[in-house]
């Protein structure tokens, strides 16, 4: 896995690559926790994730729900093909902000 | 068209991906495996997690675990061979899809892709044994 951050006023875009498995959530965790404890919006673009296993679905709902405790808020944007039918599967599309 | 493989990798996070790149090559020889097959690794990769998670508790180890890919008469059959700690069957459970927390996803990814979910005794040189069915 991969990732870049971009910034524009007080939301930060995370454009992860690869695969998210367990190998590599707390690597996506100290990437994005961090944004979100700074109250920042946070965009998460999956558009260039191929695989994530359900280690990856929970860093997305660790996220969502820790922004939603903070009072800011995580949106998942360009959701790849591969991750959005995990989110599916796993009955999350009405749970996580996705666009 | 039938095919029957092994292999064994090391324990570790950092073989998941090479599970999934060997259960990609052995199921790209069956062409009516193909729409489902990032389904059928999805399975596969969230069973040998379980192993390093829950087998190991994610501690290191010089054990490896196996993994057997075989499709024959329309049944693919994936099984998975650990020498860590005894699974207890009945304690397998996936989480409920309306509690919306971390973790307990992956078994349930496994029963829904899956249709048959066993664990086995009767190979006496490991200690878990799980072998995953899916009819075609």
């Amino acid at each position: 896995m991969s990732y870049k951050v971009t910034e524009e006023g007080n939301i930060s875009t995370v454009f992860l690559d690869g695969e998210i498995d367990m190998e590599v959530t707390d690597k996506a965790k100290e990437v994005i926790m961090p944004l979100i404890e700074a109250k920042k919006e946070v965009h998460i673009n999956l558009k260039e994730v191929q695989y994530m296993d359900s280690s990856g679905i929970s860093v997305l709902i660790e996220s969502h729900q820790k922004a939603t405790e903070l009072g800011t808020k995580v949106t998942l944007k360009e959701i790849s093909k591969s991750v959005l039918k995990v989110i599916m599967m796993a009955k999350l599309e009405q749970i996580l902000n996705l666009d | 068209m039938s095919v029957k493989e092994q292999k064994d990798f090391d324990v570790s996070a950092a073989s998941l991906k090479e599970i999934r790149a060997f259960a990609r090559e052995v199921l790209s020889k069956v062409p009516e495996l193909e729409s489902t097959t990032d389904d059928v690794v999805l399975a596969l990769a969230e069973a040998a997690q379980n192993v390093v998670k829950h087998a190991y508790n994610g501690h290191p180890t010089a054990d490896q675990m196996r993994v057997e890919i075989c499709y024959e008469n329309k049944v693919l059959t994936l099984e998975l061979l650990d020498k860590g700690e005894p699974a207890v069957p009945e304690n397998i459970k996936p989480r409920k899809l309306d509690e919306i927390r971390p973790g307990g996803l992956g078994t349930f990814f496994i029963g829904q892709i899956m249709d048959e979910i066993v664990f086995k005794t009767s190979r006496k040189d490991w200690i878990n044994h799980l072998v995953l069915t899916k009819r075609y």
